[in-house]
């Protein structure tokens, strides 16, 4: 990828830098860049929807409006947690939605040169969803794809 | 397609200007040589004109161009306004209108030529040369082209300011036009403009008004929401603090009056639609050949913009309907002694949280006997429910899809497309249609519209311990079902719940298997349940929840489109507790559910389980006077009273109640009262039945049910028996209303009770 390229030919000389958000999601470490989050709302507990698609983490009241929002531990086939969570919002096309995660941990400035793609033994299911991986000093930053999580994406993936 | 902004604000200016010029036009045919109407229909040619040759629609400025010379004869007064004149007109608008859609969608004016609608547009113009010989035919030509001069100057003073400068540069009698009509119409006429058009406004509107993007309006909308509910959670969080509750409280009303002013600012009146009806019914008529007189009122009536534009279509079709079905050709109303000027009436009235439009026309009416047999012949009823139905109800079928008692399929309606349209958009906006008719007399179609969308009534029900928000408008009645009941309430067919409610069997619908397939407890019918009976586009059902919140007005939010595929809810809401609760969508749970429309329905349920001599049923309140159980028919029944034992008055020695002003004679065979009188709580029900032409009030211990009664036949006989019915497979006894007294005519036996007295 170009991203690669970049940092093994340039080295950290003009690197530049993301602002990532890191979260946690049951025992991982997640990141999304932080220009796609328009607010972090701490401690919600979602209202189930009956009859809704299994990604649905339920809806919660933001600001005047109902957001919905998406279940990571669905995604990544870890047991649902039956205790308040953290929510992301993030824009998308269809409007804005949450984005579910067990915690918010803190926000990062890291160098890009330490981003790599996705492995090629991924599975399919996450194959949408990462878009690489940050090295850090004791373990891995995996970064989220803001639009492979995108309700409507992902119900048009699951009718798939 | 890219506009420009000035562009843009040139079609939204023209849009309008033609919309005055429609409303103008149909009532020039009123009143022929009106000034003030010829004038601004010049006016809004005149502006078209002026600017399109700026903007550079060469094609537009040539119609407008040609509509702008004859109406210049008209305003002059060298030529009459015939309806040939205003029919070119209207023609000229439509070829108007047409250009500015072009320009609206394509950003240019289109290809097509314009030449024969010019070409009849100057025809109207030659009966005047012919006629006036004093005046030559250069005149006529020299008046645009002294026009087209002024038009140069335009474009100079344009790109600063365009709104106002097209009227300074309109010819002088224009100018002063619009104080006029005020001034010069007789009262009479002055009234009947205000209620049709208010030709002085567009100068004054456009400097107390201002266009607000609709997108900003629901924003603020929305902001208002969630400040309604931070309210709500400091109103709770502050209760204990005194300082706090005062400054809270008006925190609380200042929400309330910006909550109210947001909507009010969405709102727009009624007359937005009823001002297309006139050009609307002038055209039909002439096509259909009718005489009609349109008769407006409420136009000033608010209405939440959406809604106005989701009633258009209904409105439009049920005008029509009135025109082609109801109002009769002249001569056929002649022949009935009727005037042979049709009248249609629009009527908008505010009504609490409704907003009512009545469509009637003083036509034919609808022949109930045709609905009757056109229902049957399509298989929309069977022959034995159609007996059964009332007039009402066999009026209502007329919405059903594929329903037409036109003889013919005309041009303009009978396809049977027409009422099952309106009602569908009507009830898709949470509003009701119903319809009336007299034969002879005429039809009244009636839409009951919420006054916004935004915020609706809605009665709070939960089910598994959720909380969902059920709208009031399908609401038709609620039923508790107690566990302790000795016969089991709820029936089964094989896997199909029904209640029995009134002797008929009613579908239910358990909410909580309906949201939870999967976990499917085998008839847990157990604890106690609560039925919301809906009715839902025709469909008649009961909704099984486990509990009933309060009713409260909820503010709508929409889902995102993953959550709207489900297809049950319509929305969600945030409690006042801040709880979020979806909204149930009865038609959409009716449809998934598989409930039929009721009228078919009903009509295999009645053939399947009531074999018997349904016909002869009448339903019946049942009551308890003092432990013993009695009849009342309930048509007879006007209202059930409960009220202090204190309000029963005497009058010789006979008790009498003092009720809004009129006196009635209350039946206490059993002493009730004075039972009551000396217990603490002191209340009775009392039912106010119809007796004749008097009201008769019936002390009761207990208002027990509502049910069909069957007829007795006395061994030996074989007319029915008048005083006992077969209720709920109980013999009853029936109450004989005739046998209340009536009020002592006799006022010197009157006992000295002073408030009968007076």
């Amino acid at each position: 990828m170009n991203l690669r390229s970049k940092a093994t030919t340039e080295k950290a000389k003009t690197a530049s830098f993301a602002d990532v958000c890191s979260v946690r999601v049951g025992p991982s470490l997640f990141g999304l860049p932080i220009r796609h989050i328009l607010e972090i709302v701490g401690s919600v507990l979602p209202q189930a929807v009956p009859l809704a698609p299994p990604f649905v983490g339920g809806l919660v009241h933001y600001r005047g409006d109902v957001l919905t929002t998406v279940s990571m531990r669905f995604l990544l086939s870890l047991p649902p947690l039956h205790a308040p969570q953290a929510i992301l919002v993030l824009e998308s096309p269809g409007g804005a939605f949450g984005l579910l995660v067990d915690s918010v941990v803190e926000v990062l400035t890291l160098a890009e040169s330490d981003l790599e793609p996705n492995p090629a033994t991924l599975g399919d299911a996450c194959k949408h969803l990462f878009t690489g991986a940050y090295k850090l000093k004791s373990n891995l930053l995996v970064m989220l794809d803001p639009e492979g999580l995108d309700p409507l994406r992902l119900s048009t993936a699951q009718a798939a | 397609m890219q506009i420009d902004d000035l562009t843009r604000e040139f079609l939204i200016e023209s849009q309008e200007g033609l919309d005055r010029m429609e409303h103008c036009l149909t009532e020039l045919e009123v009143r022929p040589g009106d000034a003030a109407l010829l004038a601004e229909i010049f006016r809004a040619v005149h502006t078209i004109k002026g600017t399109t040759g700026f903007l550079g629609f060469k094609r537009l400025e040539k119609l407008a161009h040609a509509g702008e010379n004859l109406l210049g004869l008209l305003r002059d007064g060298k030529l009459d306004a015939s309806p040939r004149i205003v029919t070119a007109l209207l023609q000229l608008l439509d070829g108007l209108r047409a250009i500015l859609k072009t320009i609206e969608t394509e950003g240019t004016e289109g290809d097509g030529v314009d030449l024969s609608l010019i070409a009849s547009i100057e025809a109207m113009q030659s009966p005047v040369q012919q006629l006036d010989g004093a005046l030559p035919p250069r005149a006529i030509k020299s008046a645009p082209r002294k026009r087209s001069a002024r038009k140069s100057a335009v474009p100079k003073s344009f790109p600063l300011a365009p709104k106002p400068v097209s009227s300074p540069h309109a010819d002088p009698p224009i100018a002063v036009a619009p104080p006029a009509p005020a001034s010069v119409r007789p009262p009479e006429q002055a009234a009947e403009s205000a209620t049709l058009s208010s030709p002085p406004a567009p100068s004054a509107a456009s400097e107390s008004t201002l266009r607000v993007d609709v997108a900003l309006l629901n924003r603020l909308m929305n902001l208002v929401g969630e400040l309604v509910l931070t309210r709500n959670q400091i109103l709770q969080a502050t209760s204990g603090d005194a300082g706090m509750t005062i400054l809270s409280r008006r925190l609380d009303m200042v929400t309330a009056d910006l909550r109210e002013s947001v909507m009010k600012a969405r709102m727009q009146p009624v007359s937005n639609i009823f001002s297309k009806m006139p050009r609307l019914v002038r055209d039909l008529s002439q096509a259909l050949q009718r005489q009609v007189r349109l008769e407006m009122e409420g136009q000033d009536t608010d209405l939440d913009k959406s809604l106005l534009e989701a009633i258009k279509d209904p409105l439009t079709h049920a005008v029509r309907n009135a025109l082609d079905h109801g109002i009769e050709p002249p001569a056929q109303r002649e022949a009935a002694g009727k005037n042979s000027e049709g009248v249609l009436r629009l009527r908008a009235v505010q009504e609490g949280s409704h907003v009512l439009i009545e469509v009637s026309d003083d036509g034919a009416g609808i022949a109930v006997d045709r609905v009757r047999e056109k229902a049957i012949e399509r298989g929309l009823l069977s022959a034995e429910r159609a007996a059964l139905l009332g007039e009402r109800e066999l009026l209502q079928l007329i919405f059903l899809p594929g329903f037409s008692t036109a003889p013919q399929i005309t041009r303009v309606s009978g396809r049977g497309v027409g009422m099952d349209v309106v009602r569908t958009n009507v009830e898709k906006i949470g509003g009701k249609v119903e319809i009336d008719s007299r034969i002879g007399k005429g039809t009244t179609l009636r839409m009951r519209i919420p006054l916004t969308l935004a915020i609706i009534p809605a009665l709070i029900v939960h089910s598994r311990s959720r909380s969902f928000a059920l709208p009031q408008g399908a609401l038709s009645e609620l039923l508790h079902v107690s566990a302790e009941e000795d016969t089991p309430a709820i029936e089964w067919i094989d896997d199909a719940p029904l209640y029995r409610l009134r002797g008929k069997l009613l579908p239910l619908v358990f909410l909580d298997r309906l949201l939870a397939p999967a976990s499917h407890p085998a008839s847990d019918t157990g604890h106690e349940v609560f039925i919301a009976v809906l009715d839902a586009d025709g469909r008649r059902y009961g909704l099984v929840v486990d509990g009933l919140g309060d009713p409260e007005e909820i503010v709508v939010k929409p889902l995102s489109s993953a959550l709207k595929d489900i297809g049950l809810y319509s929305g969600a809401t945030v409690l006042g507790s801040g709880e979020l609760a979806l909204i149930l969508d009865p038609g959409a749970i009716a449809q998934r559910a598989g409930i039929r429309m009721a009228a078919d329905d009903e009509a295999t349920l009645n053939t399947g389980t009531e074999k018997s001599d349904v016909a002869s049923s009448e339903e019946f309140l049942l009551v308890e006077i003092a432990g013993r159980r009695a009849a009342v028919p309930l048509g007879d029944v006007m209202r059930i009273e409960q009220l202090p034992a204190r309000r029963i008055e005497y009058a010789a020695s006979r008790p009498v109640l003092n009720f809004a002003g009129q006196l009635l004679p209350v039946e206490d065979s059993a002493g009730l009262i004075e039972e009551a009188l000396s217990r603490q709580e002191a209340r009775i029900i009392v039912v106010v039945c119809r007796d004749g032409h008097r009201q008769v009030g019936i002390v009761v211990s207990h208002v027990l049910d509502v049910a069909a009664g069957r007829e007795l036949f006395e061994a030996g006989k074989s007319e029915p028996a008048e005083s006992v019915i077969l209720l709920k497979e109980q013999v009853t006894g029936i109450l004989g209303l005739g046998g209340v007294p009536p009020l002592p005519s006799d006022t010197s036996s009157w006992s000295s009770t002073p408030a009968v007295m007076q």
